[in-house]
């Protein structure tokens, strides 16, 4: 009777665990000048019982984490910080509706300029950074769509989309990550829908500074004028 | 008649105006080159889609006006590519193991074959005698040629290839020549090109990219086309536009001068049929490159069936490279390595606008520039007719902007059915008029893998190209608009022109 009522008891836990809808699951990462980014995420929650409710995190070291908005009485943490990050929300009861979770962080150094040994090749021109986001979905409840928009820092804009993983399947449509203009900010947004557990996706894209360098017009104008005075001859009139 | 030879040199300006046009020309590269790359950057283009566009657009001017040679501008273009960090090393130096390149290469050994055995000479001169009493006649012959091999021949590389040899016989008998080219000889290229192109649209097998679009339509748009539905839309369209182009490309593109519609050979048409008399019957070599080019065929013929019979797919180029093999094998062959007239300075130019047209499709500028036409208009609420009309134009048109059907067949639908969903239109109404476009990749040599191989013969600029193609398009656009508001209303694909969604 008694293993009757516990196997009843972890029947209606796990139908419980697997009601757990998570439609949602966005991140924007707005980074300023001095390098630094601070980072809100909105998790939409449908169903979901009380008690522990642990995230996926695709930061590795975040700091001064916040929660913004949460039913009264929730708590969050951050969860094992050995190869990923989690986030431990304690719910104190039950969600029976769409209900939106806020929290946001800070993000020491999204960019990085890729350093090369003396004597090493370089992989990036000077001046260039590279972002690189990865997300795992660690848990069992799948998210609906993953959303991760990057608004870069002023003065820099995007040179090129260097990774964006994974392929698109048949029936999606592209880009996986998109270029955009967000509150005024050049921005890059990664976009991967159906994450269940085990899935991945990431991005790399490289920042160069939005002025381009006077050299192409000095080349480009004194190219120009030495063929209209070399070549002259093509158009000059024949000597009769 | 006898040789096939293209050669490397420039060709000369023929006129006071193109003289000047390639004075100007260099230096007007530069400067639509210096604006695009300095232009503030786009919303959602990255500096080296932006750098790309500005590559593509300087080559563009330069192929156009000719300042130097195309492939000296290809090479040119691939630098640019290059330090401008568009693309990098290696993506830029595999476009010359493409397989366009690879079938260009190979089509100009079985070519050679088909002139050196004199097969090409026999063939041609029969149709200038079966249908050639006039110019106008021996074009309609080759239009009537594609449209037939259009169905049983899906890869139209492979279909020009074939038909190549006998395009540049026939030019010649007509005057004109690699060195020489007359307005038949544009006609007999461009029209060609139009065919092999836009009469892939007469059934959804056409090419892969039609059936990537009818997946499209099935999955995102919810509704099954049919092959019998593709072909009640998409043949009327296809084939009176080529119509059309007969016509209008001898009458008002290029124009042939009577004296110019009979064959330009001394003696007229009684040297052509003494020459084909005095050919007497099938030599051993030419029987013998009738089995070659005819095993070649075959495999280009039954492609689908490769994996049921052979355990792998024996793809065109791989097809003309057993071809390519049996020609070459010694003794038993029919050239040696020197008398195949392979024109390396075309691979180059080839290689060249391909790495450009590829990088425009890496970076997505292709893709952010056919966002931000649809972007830039609010169709909510206006008739359906003129939202057909643009989407059919932009889809028309786009092909500019990219060298795969099948990356601007994903980039293109899917916005479409998204779009159509939006304004409230069944996504069929848009989306598979718009798929009937897919193939009219006419209007640059770098468009499709079948201009690359015709631009080789040198018998047309790329203004001409840019000239005749556009003009197809044009034409196709108006065809495809009054058949919306007709045709494709009455078989249900289309509602009214006028109707406005709720």
């Amino acid at each position: 009777m008694r293993s009757l009522r516990l196997g009843a008891a972890l029947l209606a836990a796990s139908a419980l665990a697997l009601a757990t809808e998570l439609p949602s699951y966005q991140v924007r990462l707005t980074a300023a000048r001095d390098g630094s980014a601070r980072a809100t995420a909105t998790v939409l929650v449908g169903h979901c019982p009380a008690g522990l409710l642990v995230l996926p995190l695709g930061f590795s070291a975040p700091e001064d984490l916040k929660l913004e908005e949460a039913p009264p009485g929730t708590r969050l943490e951050l969860g094992a910080r050995d190869t990923v990050s989690t986030l431990r929300f304690q719910l104190p009861t039950a969600l029976d509706a769409p209900v939106a979770l806020r929290f946001s962080f800070l993000v020491k150094q999204p960019l990085q300029a890729l350093k090369t040994a003396p004597g090493e090749k370089g992989a990036l021109p000077a001046g260039s950074r590279l972002f690189r986001h990865g997300f795992v979905n660690t848990q069992e409840t799948p998210i609906g769509v993953y959303r991760l928009e990057f608004l870069f820092p002023e003065g820099l804009i995007a040179q090129a989309v260097r990774e964006q993983l994974p392929k698109l399947e048949k029936q999606e449509t592209g880009p996986r990550v998109l270029l955009s203009v967000l509150d005024g900010q050049q921005a890059a947004t990664l976009t991967y829908a159906n994450v269940h557990q085990g899935d991945a996706t990431s991005m790399a894209v490289e920042l160069v500074p939005r002025q381009r360098s006077l050299g192409w017009l000095l080349a480009g104008v004194i190219l120009a004028g030495l063929y209209l005075f070399y070549f002259r001859d093509l158009v000059a009139k024949k000597a009769s | 008649m006898e040789k096939m030879t293209l050669s490397s040199k420039t060709r000369e300006a023929q006129s006071a105006n193109e003289r000047w046009m390639r004075y100007l020309g260099f230096p007007g590269g530069i400067l639509l080159f210096l604006v695009i790359l300095y232009l503030p950057a786009g919303a959602g283009a990255s500096a080296s889609a932006q750098a790309g566009a500005a590559c593509f657009a300087l080559a563009l001017v330069w192929w156009v006006t000719e300042p130097f040679p195309t492939y000296v501008t290809s090479l040119v273009l691939m630098f640019l590519l290059l330090v401008t960090r568009t693309s990098n090393a290696k993506a830029i130096m595999d476009v010359l193991g493409m397989e366009v390149i690879w079938l260009n290469l190979l089509a100009f050994i079985l070519s050679s074959m088909l002139v050196k055995t004199r097969l090409a000479k026999r063939m041609a001169l029969w149709l200038v005698l079966r249908f050639g009493h006039k110019a106008s006649w021996a074009l309609l012959a080759f239009v009537v040629l594609q449209l037939v091999l259009a169905p049983l021949i899906p890869a139209t590389a492979a279909r020009c290839v074939m038909t190549l040899p006998l395009m540049i016989v026939v030019a010649t008998i007509y005057g004109s020549t690699e060195a020489t080219p007359n307005n038949f000889g544009k006609n007999m290229m461009l029209l060609n090109l139009g065919c092999i192109s836009v009469l892939s649209s007469v059934t959804m097998t056409g090419s892969s990219a039609n059936l990537i679009a009818v997946g499209l339509i099935q999955n995102m748009g919810g509704h099954r086309v049919y092959y019998m539905d593709w072909m009640m839309l998409g043949a009327p369209v296809a084939i009176v536009t080529m119509l059309l182009m007969w016509i209008l490309g001898q009458k008002l593109l290029f124009r042939i001068k009577p004296e110019e519609q009979v064959p330009q050979l001394e003696g007229g048409l009684g040297l052509v049929r003494e020459q084909y008399e005095s050919m007497g019957p099938l030599s051993f070599q030419e029987k013998k490159a009738i089995a070659i080019f005819g095993m070649v065929l075959f495999l280009w013929m039954t492609d689908i069936f490769h994996m049921r019979w052979f355990g792998v797919e024996i793809s065109a180029p791989f097809a003309a490279l057993l071809g390519a093999v049996v020609v070459l094998f010694p003794r038993w062959g029919i050239l040696s390595w020197a008398e195949a007239d392979i024109p390396w300075h075309l691979l180059i130019f080839s290689a060249g606008a391909y790495a450009g047209g590829l990088a425009l499709d890496d970076t997505g500028a292709a893709e952010w520039g056919v966002r931000m036409l649809f972007g830039g208009m609010n169709l909510k609420g206006v008739p359906f007719g003129f939202t057909y009309t643009v989407v059919i134009a932009v889809m028309m048109y786009s092909h500019l902007l990219t060298t795969s059907k099948t990356v601007r067949t994903l980039i293109m639908i899917p916005i479409i059915i998204t779009m159509a969903k939006a304004l409230g239109w069944n996504p069929v109404s848009l989306a598979l008029p718009a798929a009937l476009c897919i193939d009219w990749v006419v209007g640059l040599p770098i468009s499709g893998k079948p201009n690359v191989i015709l631009f080789s013969t040198n018998q047309f600029t790329v203004g001409d190209n840019f000239k005749h193609g556009m003009l197809t398009c044009t034409i196709g656009v108006i065809i495809l608009v009054l058949s919306g508001a007709t045709w494709f209303h009455w078989l249900g694909i289309t509602p009214a022109f006028w109707a406005v969604a709720p």
